[in-house]
């Protein structure tokens, strides 16, 4: 930071041109000191390809602290001694040279904090030049060091990277832990961490455990979402769109029987192979970077020191400099008569060996919806119960119009209702539970299902992993508190994923937050998890994709006099033919009025919802107003071409159903 | 040691897991390119490189596994889209050589086959 006081000639150059094809390199050239008269210094900084504006603002606007900074007045040979000696990663370079260039965007790509010194734009660069000649043997450039240790020029820099020795070298031991980092849990995010954190050269392992449900459930290496979430309910899901497009075929032509079987057992099948090679996969990479995978219970013995036990009851003590706790969450069964022996919950259905036959999910969660929705598509009499409203926390007008949908499609709703029993009344595969529930309006009332799936939350992990040895402070949630830098209140144990109070409970959150924190703490980055902004999509049937705000939030964040809500029916082209309904897909977009109509929130329920949010989701977070989803040229005929051209405000009370192309 | 066998096309592959089928041992399977009969060597050069990794895991692997060496035969047969290898559906192979623990997801392919860490993996549990 001395560099601030300096009274320094400040640029800042785009060096699009200068850099190499393709790489968003954004160069900062600041601190500009003085070595003797009239000749200068540039320490330049480059930031990230992943870093955003925001950052990209933050650092232009004030010196880096990683600038080397050489004292004034040294030869030529002592002053490249002082800058292998203050950065990290040093590359001496020339703004012209596509090699240097190649390492540059390398290190860019690998999220690497370096510090590049074009020597063509230095007036000592020539003596520089010829000092590292002297120090290297290497004349020409880019000529790199890491740490201090000579890697060489471009083809010894990649190379290097090639053979896995180039990022190894970031990372300089300075404890005596057995460990780097251990990674407790592994899900997505856990995974993630620890292969980023591997490639920078910690020495890592992921300490990973299922516990069994109370069925017996158990499942391999990767956690919740590729095991009994994302990756199951998406593929079952897809299950359910073939038999609507089974419906459908018989309109366009197709001489579809009336009649078709589904076999549960097949479905099964293909659905737990697919995990199966994943499972496999993870093992294969963990291996492959020379990450250790222990299949071990894991509790803290204090900040520093983990006690395991595997499956055989055998015990080890682990410790390790960091630790990272990404254990996620388990679904929640209520404290009722027959819950954990009668029910089952989404870690038992998609491994389910039987047909669940005539099922009732309880909650009106995402999960609880998604399961709703294929199991009714493939057949089966499904009933939902619930409490008080749809998909909290999401949309409610939204949520409301994905509920009808599935009514309108035969899944039956029991809304303000809660289960008090759950008695067996046979045996068997599957069997029958009669279901006891009080509702205002029903008072008591009983039913009876062959499988009952309950979805009414999750818990993390939390409980019995001795957290409070470590000193780590959790919510009243059981998760864990963090900081922005994903860091507990043990300021050596950090936490991200399902695990963290207030965080958002998505694999590809859990993914980015993983991946930026190992390459914080071992590649010299500082890029933190930007949380907002964040797409995702309920894949029900009909599937609801949404980004940003809720149209409730976004009233109590701006006020509802500042928000406007620009909204469209539309009827997909592809319901046409085959005489689908023309009100069940529906868009809409909230903007702030004082902000020229920022778009706050991005909504639809229709076909596809998901691949449509994911490309819309980035205009949100490049701050498109409402002038600009005007100004987009449509795709026709797409349902995503509906965003293009809304003109119809809520407030005006103006009809906004579907209208013919 | 594990138990070891070498079986040439596919019908003397199901064969030979045919009669293995009550042992009650793990089988892993390797597919590498035909050799040539007058240099022994594989006309596959990821086989040849894979191969002594291979063997070596084989020697160390214990008496619960056993080790199918299968060849997919020459380069032409092996190349056609059709090949049986290629479209049997237990096996569904995309590229020589390939290591398959038979019966479960875990195989590895290509220059994974070559690679101690992985080969070892797939001869553990």
């Amino acid at each position: 930071m001395a560099a601030r006081t300096l009274r320094s000639v400040f640029t800042l150059r785009s060096v699009a041109a200068a850099s190499s094809a393709g790489s968003l390199l954004c160069k900062v050239s600041n601190n500009v000191q003085p070595l003797k008269q009239n000749s200068f210094i540039y320490n330049k900084f480059v930031t990230g390809i992943w870093s955003s504006r925001k950052s990209f603002h933050h650092s232009s606007s004030r010196p880096t602290s990683e600038s080397a900074m050489a004292p004034v007045g040294l030869p030529p040979a002592d002053l490249v001694e002082q800058y292998i000696k203050q950065s990290k990663v040093i590359i001496f370079s020339k703004s012209f040279c596509p090699f240097c260039n190649q390492v540059k965007a390398l290190f860019n790509k690998l999220g690497v904090k370096f510090t590049a010194l074009e020597l063509d734009e230095l007036e000592n660069g020539d003596a520089i030049q010829e000092a590292l000649f002297a120090r290297t043997g290497l004349k020409t450039v880019p000529n790199t060091f890491i740490n201090g240790t000579h890697v060489g020029g471009c083809d010894d820099t990649l190379n290097r990277h090639e053979a896995g020795q180039l990022l190894p070298l970031l990372h300089v031991k300075t404890h005596d832990y057995e460990y780097d980092l251990v990674v407790i849990g592994g899900g997505s995010g856990g995974l993630a961490a620890s292969k980023e954190a591997a490639a920078l050269g910690a020495k890592v392992a992921v300490l990973d455990f299922v516990q069994p449900t109370p069925l017996g459930t158990q499942w391999g290496l990767g956690g919740t979402c590729v095991n009994v979430g994302c990756i199951p309910k998406k593929l079952m899901h897809q299950a359910a769109l073939l038999a609507h497009g089974l419906q459908d075929s018989r309109a366009y032509g197709w001489q579809t029987p009336e009649s078709i079987e589904h076999s549960w057992g097949t479905l099964v099948e293909g659905v737990q192979n697919h995990i199966g090679s994943l499972n496999w996969g993870y093992r294969v990479q963990l291996r492959d970077k020379n990450v250790e995978y222990v299949n071990a219970y894991t509790t803290f013995v204090d900040p520093h020191t983990l006690r395991t036990v595997d499956r055989r009851g055998k015990e080890r003590t682990i410790t390790s400099d960091k630790i990272l706790v990404a254990v996620g969450g388990r679904p929640r069964y209520p404290d009722l008569p027959g819950a954990r022996e009668l029910c089952i919950t989404s870690d038992d259905l998609f491994s389910l060996s039987h047909p669940p036959g005539k099922t009732l999910l309880v909650g009106a969660s995402y999960i609880a919806l998604e399961c709703a929705g294929f199991l009714a598509a493939l057949g089966f009499d499904v009933t939902v119960m619930v409490r008080s409203i749809f998909l909290r926390g999401f949309d409610q007008q939204m949520a409301e119009k994905v509920a009808d949908y599935m009514e309108r499609q035969g899944v039956k709703f029991i809304r303000g209702a809660v289960p008090t029993l759950f008695e067996q009344v046979e045996e068997g595969t599957p069997g029958l539970v009669r279901v006891t529930a009080t509702s205002d309006e029903q008072g008591t009332f009983s039913d009876e299902y062959n499988t009952v799936v309950l979805a009414i939350g999750r818990d993390p992990c939390t409980k019995d992993m001795g957290l409070n040895n470590a000193g780590v402070t959790l919510a009243k949630s059981g998760k864990i508190i963090v900081n922005d830098e994903e860091q507990s209140s043990a300021p050596n144990v950090y936490a991200i994923g399902d695990v963290i109070e207030a965080g958002l409970e998505l694999t590809p959150v859990a993914i980015q937050a993983g991946r930026l924190l190992a390459r914080r703490l071992y590649g010299g980055a500082t890029k933190k998890m930007d949380y907002q902004n964040v797409a995702t999509t309920v894949f029900t049937p009909l599937e609801y994709g949404c980004c940003g705000l809720s149209e409730e939030d976004a009233i109590t964040k701006y006020g509802a006099e500042d928000v406007e809500i620009y909204h469209n029916g539309f009827w997909p082209l592809e319901f046409t033919v085959a005489h689908r309904p023309e009100s069940d897909c529906y868009a809409k977009l909230i903007c702030v009025k004082s902000q020229n109509e920022l778009v706050v929130g991005f909504h639809i329920v229709g076909p596809n919802a998901g691949e449509i949010t994911q490309g819309f989701a980035i205009a949100l977070q490049l701050g498109a107003t409402k002038q600009n989803f005007d100004d987009l040229v449509g795709i026709h005929p797409t349902c995503a071409e509906v965003f293009t051209t809304m003109t119809v405000t809520k407030r005006s009370g103006k009809d906004a159903s579907a209208s013919g192309c | 040691m594990a138990q070891k066998f070498e079986v040439s096309g596919l019908d003397e592959y199901k064969e030979k897991l045919e009669s293995l089928s009550s042992s009650g041992k793990t089988i892993i399977a390797m597919f590498s390119g035909g050799k040539d009969p007058a240099t022994g060597q594989s006309w596959c050069p990821d086989c040849v490189v894979a191969q002594p990794v291979v063997d070596k895991a084989v020697s160390q692997a214990s008496e619960d596994f056993i080790y199918v060496y299968c060849s997919v035969g020459g380069r032409d047969f092996w190349k056609d889209k059709n090949c049986v290898f290629r479209t049997d559906p237990s096996l569904k192979l995309k590229s020589v050589p390939t290591l398959i623990k038979v019966g479960t997801p875990q195989r590895l392919e290509e220059a994974q086959c070559a690679n101690p860490k992985l080969v070892e993996m797939l001869f553990e549990d």
